[in-house]
């Protein structure tokens, strides 16, 4: 099972072809209205929560109940057979028989649990963690969306990230807003010039810093970026990958269809993500868990992940959109818990904050982003970055960085070592997250020195002063 | 009789029962008593109940829509006794809304599309993905005040400008209220953008109408 690969024996497979998975969703899946198909996970998940007994306790974050997490994942897969895939573009659903989605699941046990990205120097092994796994994490660590400026500033920005030695590689996208001072829409000529452009400045950004390998995980938001990004000489290679992300809940388009569809050819590979969202279709925590769990499904099923990448488990409150928060937390944790002990999916977290770079409060959420993740058996994947922006180029490399070392010191540690100091990072923020509270941070230029792409004195005191809490607590950093 | 059936409504509505909420609704036009104000003094006030259960996080969005699905199986019998003008009387303005084009994000557009009708607005939901022209030719055919648009991302929020553009270009600028919110956003881009206001989340959507729509 743990051979590393980059293909499978298909003659040994039977599982769906993905252009039957295509054919349901353009010609053969059921006629749906999206509301119906909203409603519908609302009413099952409600359902399926009390039919399988999953219960948030705000105290414990981190639950240690093994019982718990392998029963959110059978009612999961229940969720996801029940309701399926929805194509936005074509309204229709896609469905999966329960016996397709385990038959799935077994032929995935049967696929590599590692996988090489990068190459030369920064080939890594990206591996499938288990809970409480000593082994370390990687970081796939990147910061701020969509707000970079192109050019000089894009490239500074991620030289930032590049240079620090703990980063395995690096998540980046969607390309900047503007592209040769023009501001750009999805699937338009200016996309294209962007995506190109973006991945570009990635090369020129890991070249300046000696690491020319290093794998990339690109963003782009739309099937024509993604395809203008893939090109060997200075774009993604065979050994990158680019994201597929589920719109919240459970949903699909024909970008990210066609974006399976292109990466399958290329070989380059995938890394589906999700967001599912507490007080959204799923309602409360434990209905978006099981939502978090049929996200999953949809990526082994119609994103085709096994074998051919990696996945990002994310949850957000409705108001505010962080991934912070206590319940997003106990949602992200007990979802990856249940895939890390019923699936052989390379799994990882990242994190969307209320407070921004450059604050004591944004640290202690990063913090609590990377010790719980890890702890689950996930890596670093996206990295850690403010949920609503404020101004432009506002993230650096220190933040990706503190996520990996965080997370590296969790390795090893148990659920319930972690819950404790979960439970005591939360005293420092939680009470603030609100975005007329929560600190706004500040811009890349304010936090490191531009031209020489060094982190500020009062910058690296703010984190020293939080790591060396977190030592007092007993936590290990490498 | 109308007390016990007020209740029956009131309750069809917190429970999200549509099939309870027109019977209750059918048994009071038995009854004989005013249609209007099974809506005003009985429905209203129970949506609303609704909406604020929402903003202290104790209820989910699909309760919410289903509670105004409930409520608007109720109306939609008692309408059939009330004159056209009081229907109008009853809302406070009408009001369209939808995700720009290039973007399929719902839920966020979704929640401020309920938030409004739980406050007694007509919105006329449009969607996710579109038009720019759509926002105006449904703002016309509708006799809407106000168009609101939503987007996740900043490449698509661009597309918001379109909404504005595509009103000048028709003559149409003035006769419409614009708002515009979504994740990326903030007030001076949404300014920058044309709009007439911004909200950064769905109860200061509702609060900003109010005060626009001078209610």
């Amino acid at each position: 099972m743990a051979g590393v690969s980059n293909g499978v024996n298909k003659e040994e497979l039977s599982m769906l072809q993905f252009w039957e998975v295509a054919n349901r969703a353009i010609n053969t899946g059921s006629l749906m209205r999206m509301k119906d198909f909203d409603m519908k996970i609302f009413k099952v998940t409600t359902r399926l929560v009390k039919e399988y007994g999953i219960t948030f306790d705000p105290k414990i974050p981190i639950p240690s109940d093994n019982d718990l997490v392998d029963r959110l994942f059978e009612a999961g897969l229940k969720l996801y057979a029940e309701v399926g895939t929805y194509c936005i573009d074509t309204e229709r659903v896609i469905r999966f028989s329960e016996e397709e989605i385990r038959e799935a699941l077994r032929e995935l046990q049967a696929m590599p649990d590692e996988i090489d990205i990068g190459e030369g120097m920064e080939r890594r092994r990206l591996f499938k963690r288990r809970v409480e796994d000593p082994r370390k994490p990687l970081v796939i660590g990147g910061v701020v969306e969509d707000s970079p400026r192109e050019g000089r500033d894009f490239v500074q920005l991620y030289k930032s990230i590049a240079q620090e030695r703990i980063i395995d590689g690096i998540y980046y996208g969607p390309p900047p807003a503007s592209i040769e001072g023009k501001s750009w829409t999805i699937a338009s000529p200016l996309d294209c010039h962007a995506a190109r452009s973006a991945v570009s400045w990635m090369r020129e950004a890991i070249r300046s810093v000696g690491r020319p390998g290093l794998h990339l995980l690109d963003a782009c938001p739309s099937a024509l970026g993604t395809i203008s990004a893939c090109f060997p000489e200075n774009g993604l290679r065979k050994t990158d990958a680019v994201t597929l992300a589920t719109v919240s809940e459970i949903k699909t388009n024909f970008e990210l269809l066609n974006k399976v569809a292109y990466t399958l050819h290329y070989g380059c590979m995938r890394s589906p993500f999700w967001t599912s969202i507490v007080g959204g279709f799923g309602g409360g925590p434990e209905g978006s868990a099981l939502v978090s769990i049929a996200d999953a499904l949809n990526a082994v099923m119609v994103y085709y992940v096994g074998g051919a990448g990696y996945v990002m488990v994310s949850s957000i409150l409705q108001n505010p959109p962080i991934n912070t928060a206590r319940q997003t937390i106990w949602v992200r944790n007990v979802s990856l818990q249940s895939l890390a002990r019923n699936t052989n999916l390379i799994c990882g977290g990242g994190g969307l904050t209320s407070g921004g770079p450059g604050t004591e409060h944004q640290l202690w959420e990063i913090a609590a982003l990377g010790l719980h993740t890890s702890v689950a058996g996930g890596h670093i994947i996206h990295g850690a970055r403010k949920a609503k922006l404020v101004k432009p180029n506002q993230g650096t490399g220190m933040e990706p960085r503190w996520e990996g070392e965080t997370a590296r010191a969790s390795a090893g540690l148990s659920r319930a070592d972690v819950n404790e100091l979960i439970n005591f990072i939360l005293t420092k923020y939680e009470s603030k997250i609100a975005p007329e509270v929560a600190p706004e941070g500040f811009s890349f230029g304010e936090l490191y020195d531009y031209e020489e792409v060094r982190v500020k004195p009062h910058y690296f005191e703010l984190y020293l002063k939080v790591k060396n809490e977190l030592a007092r607590k007993g936590l290990k950093f490498d | 009789m109308g007390k016990s059936v007020a209740e029956e409504l009131r309750e069809a509505v917190l429970e999200f029962d549509e099939e309870k909420a027109a019977k209750a609704a059918q048994k009071w036009l038995e009854s004989k008593s005013d249609p209007y104000r099974a809506i005003t003094e009985v429905l209203t006030p129970a949506i609303q109940e609704m909406g604020e259960r929402f903003e202290r996080g104790e209820a989910f969005l699909p309760e919410l829509i289903m509670a105004t699905d409930a409520m608007n199986a109720a109306v939609k019998i008692l309408e059939k006794e009330i004159s056209k003008e009081q229907m109008e009387r009853m809302k406070k303005g009408r009001l369209i809304i939808g995700t720009v084009k290039g973007d399929i994000h719902n839920i966020g557009k979704n929640i401020v599309s309920i938030m409004l009708m739980t406050a007694g607005y007509d919105v006329i939901d449009l969607g996710v993905d579109v038009e720019p022209s759509k926002f105006v030719e449904e703002a016309e055919r509708s006799g809407s005040q106000m168009i609101l648009a939503s987007a996740l991302m900043t490449f698509t929020a661009l597309n918001m400008k379109k909404i504005v553009e595509y009103l000048e270009m028709e003559g149409l600028r003035k006769k419409y209220k614009i708002i515009f919110g979504g994740g990326p956003l903030t007030e001076t881009w949404a300014k920058e953008m044309g709009a007439d206001g911004y909200a950064p989340d769905a109860l200061r959507a509702v609060e900003l109408i109010n005060r626009m729509m001078g209610s």
